[in-house]
């Protein structure tokens, strides 16, 4: 392994003239780096403090960092070719760190490497090798932005071919050092370009995005590390993000950090479809505002530099920031913006405002009295929560008013009375509030908060349950803002924990008929086969909380899984988060249309929801298909289906 | 302009409605209070011609303490002031409703409050939601000795005065055009209601909230309408078969349906 190459040449000697040419032009590379960078920096440092910032506990900071900086995990992942690529440079840089500030020294004759030292030597190989990963990695970058021109990576950028070309250099000059032994004017001069090369490319950085060279370490060590955390809003004069002034520190950061890799772009259910929203732009604008503008400044985000139309066409599914790997959090940032615009009633809206009127005046998204939950409660005999139940069953808008969402509450109710649950529901419930907390009404979402904490209290609930992961999130993370939210679990992860009571469902063998409850009666044994099934994850069940599993493994009970595409972390939304369910959808495709297609070319017989938001969303875009579609079910449905009959 | 939105807080929609045991009036203790759907529309419409024209919206209301939130709710919606005739009488203590105040007397209250603003332009809902009575804009009319005009759903400024659309029944309007200054008794409708914000609930904070009684206001209670009972309407069920073919069946529903049930 050792002396794989010769040694390294380096001048032995400089000319004064030479070390003051070399202090002349680094001074004018540092100043040039920094009169740009400078500004930049004034600017993140000068915009508002994060209300809710936290140094402390410092332990997932240095892991993510490692993880998604050091080891470029999120960057290979998630596009493992050019990932990989980017990552030999990343580790080249790091690699090099001793090596160009020895190349620096030894104008001075301070070197503290020596290429004929064993030491030396060995540092100059290992670095040799990151050199070779390196060009090939820059090399395979180059060719997949400008010849084969990825989309996502937007229009053609010189500033990127021209950092690409001195990368290059810089490599191929360290190497090429190998190979001229005999001192004198060939390595000079070869010491010479590399340098220059070098103090070329370091005023560059903050021009272009590789300022992410620079920033984006610190902007992930520093990101809340908590998935579409919506920050509080802090004091009287807070809307959220109406002008420049109301840029954290934060956000600004990660405007400057961006790479324009397109991978939030990439994965945008509003942006696949024919919306006007692309994440990717939205960071782009505050950094345009940012630049024009700066953080201190009135003029309002939602013009210039960022559409309101486009800020009200996310579903909040948390695909863009998921994808990020600068550690940019797109979601806080888009509801920022819708906040700006709601909280002051500068969005016009005709849906939304029925949407916030209903829930100023009444108690559910959808706009009914509240005696239609009590009819549903009394009518189907559900028990009543009093306190001394384990488990308070929570129905939400979906699960009281919605006939499908209220089929999944029925089918959950008895499953948990087949397992012996104790559990009850409560007479009266308000919205939790999730949609008019995406929207960005902070006004309703705190009254919903409060009132909701206050009963709960009052009814001495410590454990809900409940269909909807939206209901979880919210009185999981956002009722924190306002008092401590009772445990609360999605029935996917209560059901998996029974697995094993509920066994008698995968004895059972559906066939097509029996599913469509079109034939009553035995079953002849050529009519029964497994059905397929596919598991759509949804966004508020699977990014934002992180459980893949449990629905599958319950899911499984009743028949063979086969995987979307698009399924996990990438699941693609059902379209209607972020308030968007109450909303219009006027431009482009569906995106619920979009899913729907891709999960029937799976080939599956059944779509398997946990989640009674997409499983509204899916049963209009399933119903378009005609008779052919496959069955939609949400996961309680398929295990009720399996257990015996009541008596 | 300045302009008067007269509002009343009435029980919730979706509130249980149980009679109370001396069967005159309704069980309130569990109740949710809004504010009347017909005097949003009124506040609505005062606050786009406030936006149009310039000028001062002062919200009035009558009624006890708990009154206070949908006066709040006005002002954040963006009326200027607020004038609140607190009045125990019309609360759950005295039994509520019509027992010391009717019709005549909440508008006196009204009207004694309002002369001294002196506005150009006096809003208040057709008719509460709670007692549907009608009348208590029409006698503020006469009270203040001013021109009236109800059902109205959009009101425009014009040199002279006003014009404004009337509803009528069976789908025509009207439209009329009336001197300055008027008392309007608004139908519900005509506008999108806008939805409250947090900036106005910050801002309304710091908005002048006057309260007065009704011994200030120099009326004397006094009801010249009494409410004797009230009880829950009977439910009636009755089935009619139309017999014949399809065709003749249909043509006898769409019949009854125009004429009997009147919903087409």
């Amino acid at each position: 392994m050792m002396n794989l190459l010769p040694i390294l040449g380096e001048p032995r000697q400089f000319a004064i003239w030479e070390q003051g040419l070399f202090v002349a032009l680094a001074g004018a590379s540092v100043y040039g780096f920094w009169r740009r960078f400078g500004p930049i920096l004034g600017k993140i440092l000068q915009s508002k403090r994060d209300p809710d910032f936290h140094l402390f506990p410092i332990g997932k900071r240095v892991w993510d960092f490692v993880w998604e900086v050091l080891l470029q995990a999120k960057v290979i992942r998630e596009r493992p070719l050019a990932g990989l690529a980017h990552a030999l440079v990343f580790w080249a840089f790091c690699a090099f760190g001793l090596v160009t500030l020895n190349h620096c020294a030894v104008v001075f004759g301070l070197g503290f490497l020596d290429p004929a030292g064993r030491v030396g030597r060995f540092y100059f190989d290992v670095a040799a090798i990151f050199a070779i990963a390196c060009a090939v990695g820059i090399l395979g970058l180059f060719v997949r932005r400008f010849l084969v021109r990825t989309k996502w990576l937007g229009e053609l950028s010189w500033g990127s071919g021209l950092v690409a070309l001195l990368i290059f250099a810089l490599m191929a000059t360290y190497l090429a050092a190998f190979f001229v032994t005999a001192p004198g004017g060939a390595v000079q001069a070869l010491w010479w370009a590399h340098t220059i090369t070098l103090l070329a490319f370091l005023p560059l950085i903050p021009h272009t995005k590789h300022l992410h060279l620079v920033l984006s370490p610190f902007t992930v060590f520093f990101s809340c590390g908590e998935f579409a955390h919506i920050p509080p809003l802090s004091g009287d004069e807070d809307f959220g993000l109406v002008a420049g002034k109301d840029l954290t520190r934060l956000v600004s950061l990660q405007a400057y950090s961006c790479v324009e890799c397109g991978r939030c772009m990439e994965h945008c259910p509003a942006n696949a479809t024919g919306k006007e929203l692309n994440p990717k732009e939205i960071v782009l604008g505050l950094r345009g505002y940012l630049n024009e503008f700066g953080p201190k400044s009135e003029e309002a985000l939602l013009g210039k530099y960022e559409s309101q139309r486009a800020a009200f066409e996310c579903t909040t599914c948390g695909a863009c920031e998921f994808q990020c790997p600068v550690g940019i959090e797109h979601v806080p940032i888009l509801v920022g913006l819708r906040r700006g615009a709601v909280n002051t009633g500068a969005w016009e809206n005709d849906y939304g405002s029925k949407l916030f009127l209903a829930l100023e005046k009444g108690s559910n998204a959808l706009g009914m009295a509240a005696a239609e939950r009590d009819k549903f409660v009394e009518k189907s005999a559900l028990p009543i929560f009093d306190g001394t139940q384990d488990y308070c069953l929570w129905l939400g808008c979906m699960g009281g008013y919605d006939p499908r969402g209220r089929a999944i509450v029925l089918a959950l109710v008895r499953v948990m009375r087949h397992l012996g649950a104790s559990f009850g529901v409560l007479r009266k419930e308000k919205c939790t509030g999730d949609p008019v907390r995406r929207l960005g009404n902070d006004l309703l979402f705190q009254q919903l908060a409060e009132a909701n904490l206050e009963a709960l209290a009052q009814n001495r609930v410590k454990k809900i349950i409940t269909i909807c992961p939206h209901c979880v999130r919210t009185i999981q993370e956002d009722w924190k803002e306002f008092g401590t939210p009772p445990e609360v679990e999605h029935h996917s992860e209560f059901l998996a924990r029974h697995l094993g009571e509920l066994s008698c469902v995968s004895g059972r063998d559906f066939s097509r008929a029996e599913i469509a409850g079109k034939t009553a009666g035995a079953l002849a044994p050529e009519q029964a086969r497994n059905e397929k099934i596919v598991f759509h994850d949804p966004c508020y069940l699977g990014r934002y909380r992180g459980v893949y599993d449990e629905p599958r493994q319950v899911a499984a009970l009743a028949g063979e899984l086969v995987e979307a595409p698009r399924s996990h972390e990438r699941s693609f939304c059902c379209g209607a988060g972020g308030g968007l369910a109450f909303l219009g959808e006027e431009k482009g495709e569906r995106v619920s249309h979009v899913r729907a297609a891709e999960l029937v070319a799976t080939g599956a017989g059944v779509v398997a929801a946990a989640c009674p938001f997409c499983n509204t969303m899916f049963q209009d875009a399933l119903a378009a298909r005609g008779e052919d579609a496959p069955e939609l079910l949400d996961i309680a449905q398929l295990v009720a289906r399996g257990l015996p009959e009541e008596q | 302009m300045k302009i008067v939105v007269a509002i009343k807080q009435v029980p919730d929609r979706d509130a249980p409605v149980r009679i109370a045991a001396d069967e005159k009036w309704i069980e309130e203790r569990e109740l949710q209070w809004a504010m009347n759907e017909p005097d949003a529309y009124a506040l609505e419409e005062a606050l786009q011609l406030k936006e149009k024209h310039g000028g001062e919206v002062i919200v009035l209301s009558a009624g006890p303490e708990r009154v206070g939130s949908t006066i709040r709710e006005a002002l954040a919606k963006g009326a200027d002031r607020a004038i609140h005739i607190v009045c125990d009488e019309l609360g759950a203590g005295a039994g509520g409703g019509l027992r010391n105040f009717d019709a005549l007397g909440v508008a006196r209250l009204l009207a004694e409050a309002i002369k001294p603003e002196s506005p150009d332009l006096v809003l208040t809902g057709l008719q509460s939601e709670d007692l549907g009575l009608c009348q208590t804009g029409v006698i503020l009319a006469e009270l203040l000795g001013l021109p009236h005009s109800t059902l109205i759903l959009h009101v425009e400024k014009t040199d002279a005065g006003l014009k404004v659309k009337r509803e009528l029944e069976e789908g025509w309007f009207q439209s009329i055009e009336m001197p300055l200054p008027a008392v309007l008794a608004m139908q519900s409708g005509g506008n999108k209601l806008r939805y409250a914000t947090l900036m106005g609930i910050k801002r309304a904070k710091t908005k002048e909230l006057r309260a007065v009684n009704a011994a200030e206001l120099g009326v004397q209670a006094g009801a010249v309408v009494t409410l004797e009972q009230i009880s829950a309407p009977k439910k009636q069920k009755s089935t009619q078969m139309l017999g014949g073919s399809a065709k003749e069946a249909a043509t006898a529903l769409v019949e009854k349906l125009k004429t009997e049930a009147r919903v087409l």
